[in-house]
Formats: structure tokens, sequence, C-alpha cells
């Protein structure tokens, strides 16, 4: 066991806080989450930096990286700047592109990243029929061989990212809509080819990356948008969950983190009652647990980090992890703000966006309930497999 | 063209702890470049790449300075190659002995143009060692650099005085001391983060370089300043009378 970080990633981590002080500050972070986006300078320094070629192959211009760096450099990203900063992704979208994306798909995707220091693609998933059932979507392809074309048709929803990335990787089923049709496939094209329209959906946390609901009424693509295999889609696209769950489990974890160091720098300024906050035991005992679950959340997130690192299947724990961390982040942010008092529930301190925020990982990439139904059979083969 | 850029590690201050009777606890305080100095790199990093030049990092002080995250620090920042001479009999060297021991690695690294300095060090601010090397070497030396451009076998310097600015044009080899101003140091890439521990690195040992000086300066105590509580005391600026008490409180708390 080594919880020891190298001297590159505290560099890294150095640099990071560096760019968040030059980049990054409240006034900034207020615009980005009225505006739903973050603006494209802060995005490419982000790039250039080297944080968002994390993960990229390096044959495109990527930086080998980690689980465990990633996870640590997500983590930092939103404890030094108590915000969601929807650029955390974009370098993992890559990856995605970059697993099953033919190579002229991935210069595409990597060209306009750069250019742009957007994410290139926004995920259409999710329909309002089907989330995590995706069984039951209805999106449709049509694959018109005689004129080399696909005919895309159907209602996506929860759509990250879609006005300001360039492209949009559409999941759809081929040819038939119904529920027993397993054939899916995946497709990238490109955002304003014509019959794709989209209406913002507004959330109520993670403002600054939009939100969008996109229809696609007879959109012709060329078939060579195809990504991966024909009939595989959401296969191919689930090898990447994981590594996708801890990212996202650090995105918690940096917000708890944020909302602990907030409430305990509150703690030790504010007097009540002749006392500083933190000398009531009711605020220590708050402080003491906020502090042991931020100390569990990281145990838990770089195990899974370095399993995942070391080839040791995470399926169960990248579960665990994204459930374990994304309701006990919101807990400490909750309690964060209680030690704030009525301030706290004021747009005056920023406890009340870490906890919208937090709240907000109970359903990114997977709902907890989803993380149950995974880990839950996981949990049995574990134990039990002789019995299944 | 080679550019040597002279680099002071320090304890980083936000980890170096004042005891109650006012003695400076350094134990736990992790090694950072002297503040100014990232600027003299960032400027000599700039110059190097306008210039296709190379960049020659040069450090020198007590054991402690050398560490692999340091040297990775240094070199992540568009430097070359990197000098280290750490030896504890440099602790608490005085600004000749230490501009007489840079000056001499300079001459082992050898074919230097250039020798680029901060504004003076995060800690003492003595800006006394650009001077102290650029004597030693018999170099022309000049300070409160804004700009930086070579001229053939020259450089130009623009310097900001107290109000006007100067364009000087110095004969190389020479010593400069740059102004923080001149460069806003870089956030070192991940790239180059991940490529400084293959750069090159020399160590020198004291003897190396020809042993130390005598010491012209004795450093007898340091001792952080017993702090003060604040006065609290409110004046009205606008008024005459206001004035003339605040310049009595002033008396009295002198």
């Amino acid at each position: 066991m080594d919880f020891k970080l190298t001297d590159e990633q505290e560099l890294m981590l150095e640099n990071l806080r560096e760019f968040c002080d030059r980049w990054v500050d409240e006034e900034r972070i207020q615009k980005w989450y009225d505006e739903r986006r973050v603006d494209p300078e802060t995005c490419k320094a982000y790039l250039e930096a080297g944080f968002g070629y994390m993960f990229i192959p390096e044959e495109y211009g990527g930086i080998p990286s980690d689980a465990q760096t990633l996870a640590l450099v997500v983590e930092e990203l939103m404890r030094c700047t108590g915000a969601t900063m929807p650029f955390m992704s974009y370098g993992l979208a890559m990856y995605d592109l970059a697993t099953f994306g033919t190579p002229e798909q991935v210069e595409k995707g990597m060209k306009s990243y750069q250019e742009t220091g957007q994410q290139c693609f926004s995920l259409a998933l999710s329909e309002p029929g089907a989330g995590s059932d995706n069984r039951s979507m209805t999106a449709t392809i049509h694959w018109d061989d005689e004129n080399g074309t696909a005919v895309l048709n159907g209602t996506k929803t929860m759509v990250s990212h879609a006005e300001t990335a360039p492209y949009i990787m559409f999941i759809g089923k081929d040819e038939d809509p119904s529920h027993d049709n397993k054939s899916m496939s995946m497709l990238l094209v490109e955002k304003d080819t014509p019959g794709i329209t989209m209406a913002p959906l507004h959330k109520i946390g993670q403002t600054s990356t939009n939100f969008d609901e996109v229809y696609f009424d007879n959109v012709v693509v060329p078939q060579s948008t195809l990504l991966g295999e024909k009939g595989k889609g959401f296969l191919q696209l689930m090898e990447n969950f994981e590594i996708e769950r801890i990212m996202l489990s650090a995105h918690s974890l940096g917000l708890a983190q944020a909302a602990l160091e907030e409430a305990t720098r509150y703690a030790a300024q504010r007097e009540t009652f002749g006392k500083k906050l933190y000398q009531h035991q009711l605020i220590a005992e708050k402080l003491t647990d906020m502090e042991i679950k931020c100390q569990n959340m990281r145990n838990m997130l770089y195990k899974t980090a370095w399993e995942f690192d070391n080839g040791i299947p995470v399926r169960l724990d990248s579960a665990l992890c994204k459930r374990y961390l994304s309701t006990t982040a919101t807990e400490v942010a909750s309690e964060a703000m209680q030690i704030f008092g009525g301030i706290g529930y004021t747009t005056e301190s920023k406890i009340g966006r870490i906890w919208i925020d937090a709240r907000g990982d109970s359903f990114a990439g997977g709902t907890e309930e989803i993380m149950v139904h995974i880990a839950g059979r996981q949990i049995v083969k574990k134990y039990a497999s002789d019995l299944l | 063209m080679k550019i040597a850029v002279m680099v002071k590690v320090l304890p980083d201050d936000q980890d170096i702890v004042a005891t109650d009777d006012g003695q400076l606890d350094f134990s736990r305080a992790k090694n950072t470049i002297s503040t100014y100095d990232l600027n003299a790199i960032e400027a000599a990093a700039q110059l190097a790449e306008a210039e296709g030049a190379e960049l020659v990092a040069v450090v020198a002080g007590p054991k402690r300075v050398d560490d692999s995250k340091t040297r990775k620090n240094i070199l992540s920042r568009g430097v070359d190659s990197l000098c280290i001479l750490a030896d504890d009999s440099l602790d608490l060297a005085d600004s000749r002995q230490t501009g007489r021991m840079l000056a001499k690695i300079v001459e082992k690294v050898g074919d230097v143009d250039l020798v680029v300095c901060g504004d003076g060090s995060a800690d003492l601010y003595a800006q006394q060692v650009d001077v102290q090397l650029a004597e030693a070497l018999g170099w022309v030396n000049t300070n409160a650099v804004v700009s930086l451009k070579a001229d053939g076998a020259a450089v130009s310097v623009e310097r900001v005085l107290e109000d006007e600015k100067e364009v000087v044009k110095m004969p190389l080899p020479a010593v400069v001391a740059v102004s923080p101003d001149i460069a806003l140091p870089r956030i070192a890439g991940m790239k180059d983060i991940l490529a400084a521990g293959k750069k090159p690195v020399v160590t020198y040992s004291l003897e190396d370089a020809g042993g130390l000086e005598d010491a012209t300066v004795e450093t007898l105590e340091i001792k952080a300043p017993q702090p003060t509580a604040r006065k609290k005391m409110l004046f009205d600026g606008s008024s005459d009378e206001g004035i003339d008490e605040f310049v009595k409180a002033l008396k009295e708390a002198m």
C-alpha cells in the first residue's frame, strides 16, 4: 500500500492550482453558471496545460495517464473551484472516441477539440422513455444502402454539452424500434446537420454545462459516420463506463472536500454565544464526521482507481464507488450548509452551489439505484457464485 | 547562444512556523523556487525559444535544495538542463560567497553568453547576487530589466527606472537581473512535467567549484519579529484635526 504521490503528480496538482488561480474566480464561475457554458478560452487553457489530454492515446497527441492521476486532477479541480468544471470530462470523451472510432473520426474529433477547446461530441443516449433502461429506446437508424446513407429519427433527452459540442454521438436501434430489438448502432454526426433541433432543459445545479432535449427528424447522414461495429452500439459504449464512474466519483469528492474546507474555515472564525463555532460540540461533531466521510471517500476512490490501473476488474468497485461517493458528498455538503446556518442557504456563500451540484451526481452517469442493480449481482457473484 | 538562469531554491514560506520564542522552524517546509526566479526562468526560456538557444539552470545552496521534485519543477519550465551544487556550507552563505560560487559554476558550464537572474531572492531580497556574480566573472551587468532581446553579439534590454524607461545595448557575455514584470511564469504542461525527469542534471561538489570563499557577513541570529496587536484606531483624513491625531498616534506608537 502506498499513498505517496509521485513527483509528477505533485507538480501537476501544483500547476493545476495555478491554472485555477489564473483562470477561475467566483465572478467567472457565476457567469458560466448563468450562461450554461464555460468560455472557450478557459477550456483551451485547460487543454493546453495538458490536463485535457489525459487518457487520449499518444498517437493522437494525448498524454498517457492512469485513473489515479485522473482522479487526483478532477478532485483537485473541484476542490479548488468549489464548482463543476465541465471540461473535466472533455479528454475522457476523446478517449471514448479513440476507443471505437476510425483513425479519421478520431483525428476529426481531435482537430475540433483543439480548435474549440470544447468537448468534441455530446452523447445522445437517454430518451424520454428510456434512461438506464436502454432497451426501451425508440430512436431508430434506417440504413439506406442504396444511397449509402443512414436516416435518424427520434427524441433524445438530457444531452450534456449539446449546444457547445460540434458533434453528436447518436445511439439508435437499427431499423426497428421494438423492445425486443437488441441491435443498436452508434454514429458521430455533425450538430448542424439538417433535421436536428434542440431545446434547453434547465437543471437546478451543475448549470455550467448546457443540457438539452435533441430532436432527430429524418436526419440523413453518410453511412461512414458509423462508430465502431454496426449493431453493437451500447455494448461498445459500456466499455468505458467504469472509468467514467471513477471520474464522476472524483467530482463528488472534490465538491465534498471544498464544502468541508469552507465550513471549517467558517467554523474557525464565526462566533456564537461567546465561542468560535467549532468550539461548540455539535459543530465539532459535524466537522469530525465530514472529515471521516471525506477520508473514506478518498480511500475508496483511490483504491478503485488503483485497481483499474492494475488491470483488476472494477465492475463492482466502480459501482460501489459511484454510489457511495455521490450520496456521501451530498451529505457532507448538506452538513457544511448547516454549519453556515441561514447564510449557507443564500447565494452569498458557495455552499449552496456545492450542495446542489453534489446532488446532481446521484443521477449523472447512472443513478444511485442503478449502481445497486449492478453491484447486487456482482456481490452475489463474489461470495456465492456456486449458487447462481 | 547559451543562456544560464540562476535559481534559488527556498523552503516554502507558507510552511515555515515561527515558534513563541521567535525561532523559525523549517522542518515542515517543502522546497519551492524563489518567486522572482520563476519570472527569470520564464524570460530566459522565452529568449532561448526565440533564439534557438540552449538554456541551463544553475542552483547552488545547502544539501536540502537538491530533491527530485525540485529538479523536475525547474526542468518542466522550458529549461534544457540543470547544474546543481548542493553543500551545507552554502547554508546562510552571503551574497558575495553565493555570487562567486555561481560564477565558478557558470565557468564550469562553459560558453555561457548570458546569465539571467531574478529581481532578488524571495527570502532575503538583497538584490546583490547578480552584481557579485558579474563582478566575479568580469562581465557587464544591469538590473530592473523588463524586456530582453538578442541583438547579434549583444543583448538589448529595457529597464524601467523611477520616471523613465531606458534601453541599453549590452555586449555579451553579460549578466542581467530581470524585474518580475518581464514575463508571467508558465503553467508547466503535463507533457513538460513528464519529460522533465529525462533531462540531464549535472551535480558539482564544493571541491569541483574550488571551495567557498570566506564570508564577509556573519549571521548571528535569525528571528521572527514579535507580532504586535493591531491598534484598531480610525482617523478622519478629511480634517486637519484628524491628521494631527493620526500623527500624534504614530509618534506615540514609535
